[in-house]
């Protein structure tokens, strides 16, 4: 039954979901969650079933369903999957279960609606990734900032408000480039080709002079830099995540960011090749600056949240090192490191949530030794610790592994052959490495080790819920660094794709 | 044409009529407030439904040649707007409660709103806009509810006033080059550079402007939102709001804008939406916000006009039921209040989901559409209004517009963020169960979910 059926009925799992708690009377706030948990469930189940039958040797997409939505406008409800999105897809049906159990204790307030926007982001996220019509991706994309500007709204800390307007305004403004650098795309393709459509497919076919590319791609651009983030558009990053409540954090690290990066890959390079090589250099120095620059705000943070997020940036910088590098390899690296990141970056902010839930501080100074308060809590923050760092056997040495191999051998514009530049920023990046493993061990011993405090004495450890969702995390961890080949395969037609696309052109900075 | 003939071709007008008399009759031998509504209300939607039916008939007829037509597209125009009108008819149920001249007024604006639709001629497109304008002077006058009321009347009366005085003028020009009072006069002279005709076309655009309160002659808006009660003020940020735009339409045609007007017709909308967005951020009162919100949609919708001939009609049309509909469903789920002017304060809204989840979820619904998010209806009018644009090769006004565009988000996430995230509730006053607007708002919730699931569905039947 795995057909393109099933695909639709993943995406629209969540909408179901949100009708089916609509009907739950009030007062029944266990009934919501067990019912969200088990849909997500469900929806996971279905996921699993596609990425098995997806066939890593076949180009293009798969499960693709294609159905006229505003005829008029040549836009159709197109949606599929492909070597961008699978893995991405995956990593997001498996955060939500584990997001909405990792708030069953945590959220007491508007339950229902809590769940509800978790089900509508959850949707609009998956929309995003499997979108392969313009109109319908931009849909997804906007309407994913609804829900999120509720649940940080809503549910999150003392600053909430400022922090979510902020979100909100922040991506808004991206987006509302991107809308104009659309409208004007597809009357683009309209004029050259006389099609009216917004289908990637044909999107990319059109060919534009470098100095449209360059306006059409900074607009899209600003828009995905923002939500990576990549330094300096990354200010409203540190006070989403350190505002929004666990599930929040977890939704905005594991999947959120890397709708950004999946748009860079999966629209912007691929649509403004030679505006992409002409800004390669400018780009990978703003991604090594983000990987620098977060590792070293991350270094002097004192919110344990704050760490994790300033750590975000940095991590999706080897995301964006990786795709900009050009190289097959730096771009697989960069795939992966999306997904690890997902995972890594989802358990830690989760386990931040479980402490927080203890002890009611962020405060890092507050804490101490908690290896002999909670060894079981300590032994999954160590693991998580080091997958973040990228110790190898961990999904995050794989991913910067590879993205850092690629930053060697990316290709230059010509002018810069034989510069120094590239070697330094190269070396510049696995300088982020260091100070990585640097923030996050300075983190880690002040939170686990040395003398034993904790805000509230005595704290309990973890509950089977919580070592059930951080278990199935590790799980995932190890088997990415223990058997990357897996995902290296299901992505790898995509990432020829991708690297084809945005290089094959013979002289460098010149329109085709 | 046989009497019949005319009778059938005007069946929208006359039912109105025929609604009109009854009303006044009703009212004259046994005031109900209950029966004028139900009657209104069938008036209207006799007159939406037999609209409907000429347009799905495709009639055409030309009852009185020269000034007054009737074709598909000015039938779907008021079958739409007619049927807006119903939900503001509703809503009259708590806020005219002893009156049946709410009723009476509304249906005579209707009745000018169809002429409008219909004219061919200066003379009855000057009728139709000057008999949907008087009622709503009255109209607002109408609630006294507060102080305020007489002086935003009054000033609404003036302005109003002195637009006519402008299209007159306008027309006389026209007229005065022409020898003729077609209304393909003013097509014509957006294509001539003779100056009288210039300048009789930029005096009716003036005073198309100030009616539909574009800056810089928005200033009676807010006034006069603020001071009329509630359902007239829904009446004139939708039906009113939707004659001029239809009446502009109805002028302009499907004649290309050139040189020098299109600049006038961009500029000062592009003016509009930048200060209505920015001076609403600032609003404390709920109309007041609206009002600064209408100003800045009135942008939008004049912008429509920069785009090509053929997508105009389906532009404009799209919007202005995506725009209604979104304030009706506001308007129709707005708490109850102490009194009026506490009912109107945007503090009133705070904690609302806590109180009224379906009226907080409607209410922020109906922001977020206004806003332009997607994947809400307003969304899809807003992208068909600056495709146009942007096809008509105005890129930079169509990019100056959207951004104008995300200054307003700021504001419509403020009533979002007291209903959903402010922790403090002011108690729960005045009547509980308000049936007929939980009525008006299930009436205006029905197409906006038909629009967010089927747009292409809805586009291509207009």
């Amino acid at each position: 039954m795995a057909d393109a059926t099933l695909l639709n009925i993943v995406l629209f799992l969540p909408v179901a979901g949100t009708v089916l708690l609509v009907f739950i009377p009030k007062g029944f706030d266990s009934a919501v969650r067990w019912t969200t948990f088990w849909v997500m469930v469900l929806q996971l189940a279905a996921t699993v079933v596609l990425y098995v039958h997806y066939d890593a040797a076949v180009p293009g997409l798969q499960f693709e369903t294609r159905i006229p939505w505003i005829p008029a406008w040549g836009v159709y409800y197109q949606i599929g999957l492909d070597g961008y999105n699978v893995l991405l897809v995956l990593l997001t049906a498996f955060l939500g279960p584990l997001v909405v159990a990792g708030a069953f204790s945590a959220i007491k307030k508007d339950v229902k609606l809590f769940y509800a926007m978790v089900f509508l982001i959850q949707f609009a996220m998956l929309g995003t990734f499997v979108a392969q019509d313009l109109f319908v991706f931009y849909l997804f994309w906007e309407t994913m900032l609804i829900p999120m500007f509720l649940i940080i709204g809503i549910w999150g800390g003392e600053r909430r408000i400022y922090a979510t307007i902020k979100f909100f305004l922040y991506t808004a403004f991206g987006s509302i480039l991107m809308l104009a650098a659309v409208i004007y795309l597809v009357y683009s393709l309209q004029a050259t080709t006389g099609i009216t459509s917004f289908a990637f497919a044909d999107l990319n076919r059109i060919e534009l002079p470098l100095s449209v590319q360059l306006i059409l791609l900074s607009a899209f651009g600003l828009s995905f830099a923002i939500k990576v983030p990549i330094v300096p558009f990354h200010t409203w990053l540190p006070d989403a995540h350190v505002e929004a409540p666990t599930a929040g954090s977890v939704i905005l690290a594991g999947v959120l960011l890397k709708m950004g990066t999946y748009g860079f890959m999966k629209l912007g390079f691929p649509l403004f090749p030679d505006a992409t090589r002409y800004l390669s250099p400018l780009l990978m120095t703003l991604a090594v600056v983000s990987i620098v620059y977060g590792a070293c705000l991350a270094l002097v943070q004192n919110d344990i949240k704050k760490i994790i997020a300033y750590s975000s940036i940095s991590h999706l910088g080897y995301v964006m090192l990786g795709l900009i590098s050009l190289d097959l390899i730096g771009i697989q690296g960069a795939i992966i490191q999306m997904v690890s990141h997902g995972l890594t970056a989802a358990g830690l902010f989760l386990m931040v949530g479980m402490i927080y839930e203890r002890c009611h501080t962020r405060d890092l100074a507050a804490y101490g030794g908690l290896a002999k308060l909670l060894p079981v809590y300590s032994v999954f923050f160590m693991i998580l610790t080091l997958a973040s760092i990228g110790l190898p056997t961990t999904s995050g040495f794989t991913g910067e592994f590879l993205v850092l191999l690629g930053a060697f051998k990316a290709s230059w514009p010509l002018y810069l052959s034989g510069n120094v530049f590239p070697l330094a920023l190269s070396a510049s990046a696995v300088l982020g490495v260091v100070l990585g493993a640097l923030y996050m061990l300075r983190f880690a011993q002040r939170f686990l080790f040395g003398l034993a405090k904790a805000p509230h004495a005595p704290v309990a450890d973890l509950n089977l819920r919580e070592k059930l969702i951080l278990a199935s995390i590790v799980v995932a961890v190890f088997a990415i660094g223990l058997y990357p080949d897996e995902p290296l395969r299901k992505s790898e037609l995509a990432a020829k794709e991708f690297q084809q696309r945005v290089t094959s052109v013979a002289i460098p900075g010149s329109a085709r | 044409m046989s009497w019949l003939a005319v009778l059938i071709a005007l069946a929208p007008e006359n039912l109105l009529l025929a609604g009109i008399v009854v009303l006044i009759g009703v009212e004259i031998c046994a005031s109900s407030s209950r029966a004028a509504l139900a009657l209104s209300c069938v008036a209207v939607a006799a007159a939406a439904m037999a609209a409907a039916y000429l347009y799905v008939r495709g009639y055409a007829a030309t009852p009185f040649p020269g000034h007054f037509s009737i074709g598909p597209a000015g039938s779907l125009a008021k079958a739409v707007v007619l049927a807006l009108a119903l939900p503001v008819l509703l809503l009259s149920r708590d806020d005219f409660r002893e009156d049946g001249q709410f009723h009476i007024l509304v249906l005579s604006s209707l009745y000018g709103f169809c002429l409008l639709l219909s004219s061919d001629s200066f003379l009855t497109l000057f009728l139709g806009l000057e008999i949907m304008a008087l009622p709503v002077y009255v109209l607002v006058l109408l609630a006294f509810k507060r102080p305020e009321s007489p002086e935003a009347a009054l000033k609404y009366l003036i302005l109003g006033g002195t637009a006519t005085a402008m299209f007159l003028m306008g027309v006389s020009l026209l007229y005065g080059g022409s020898g003729t009072l077609s209304i393909s006069v003013f097509a014509a002279a957006l294509r001539s550079a003779d100056t009288m005709a210039m300048a009789g076309v930029t005096l009716i655009l003036l005073a198309f402007f100030l009616k539909g309160a574009i800056v810089p002659f928005h200033a009676w808006a807010p006034d006069a939102y603020e001071g009329a009660s509630i359902p007239v003020t829904a009446y004139m940020a939708t039906i009113i709001k939707a004659g001029v735009l239809l009446a502009a339409l109805r002028l302009f045609g499907t004649e290309v804008v050139s040189r020098p007007v299109d600049d006038l017709l961009a500029f000062l909308p592009l003016v509009s939406i930048v200060w209505g967005n920015l001076a609403a951020m600032r609003q404390t009162s709920f109309r007041r916000m609206i009002a600064y919100s209408s100003i800045a949609h009135a942008g939008y919708l004049f912008y429509a006009f920069l785009g090509d001939g053929a997508g105009r009609f389906q532009a404009i049309v799209f919007y202005l039921v995506a725009y209604g509909l979104m304030n009706l469903l506001a308007f129709a789920s707005l708490p109850a209040g102490d009194d009026d002017a506490s009912r109107d304060r945007l503090d009133n809204l705070k904690g609302l989901f806590q109180r009224r989840p379906y009226a907080a979820l409607t209410i922020g619904m109906a922001m977020l559409s206004l806003a332009g998010i997607p994947p809400f209806p307003g969304f899809v009018a807003k992208f068909l209004i600056f495709k146009n644009v942007m096809a008509a090769g105005y890129t930079t006004y169509a990019v100056l517009g959207l951004i104008g565009s995300y200054l307003g988000i700021y504001f419509y996430l403020r009533v979002i963020q007291y209903m959903f995230m402010s922790a403090d509730e002011p108690a729960e006053q005045g009547r509980a169960t308000r049936r007929a607007a939980i009525g008006a708002s299930v009436i205006c919730l029905v197409p906006v979910l038909l629009v967010l699931v089927f747009p292409g569905w809805v586009l291509a039947r207009l």
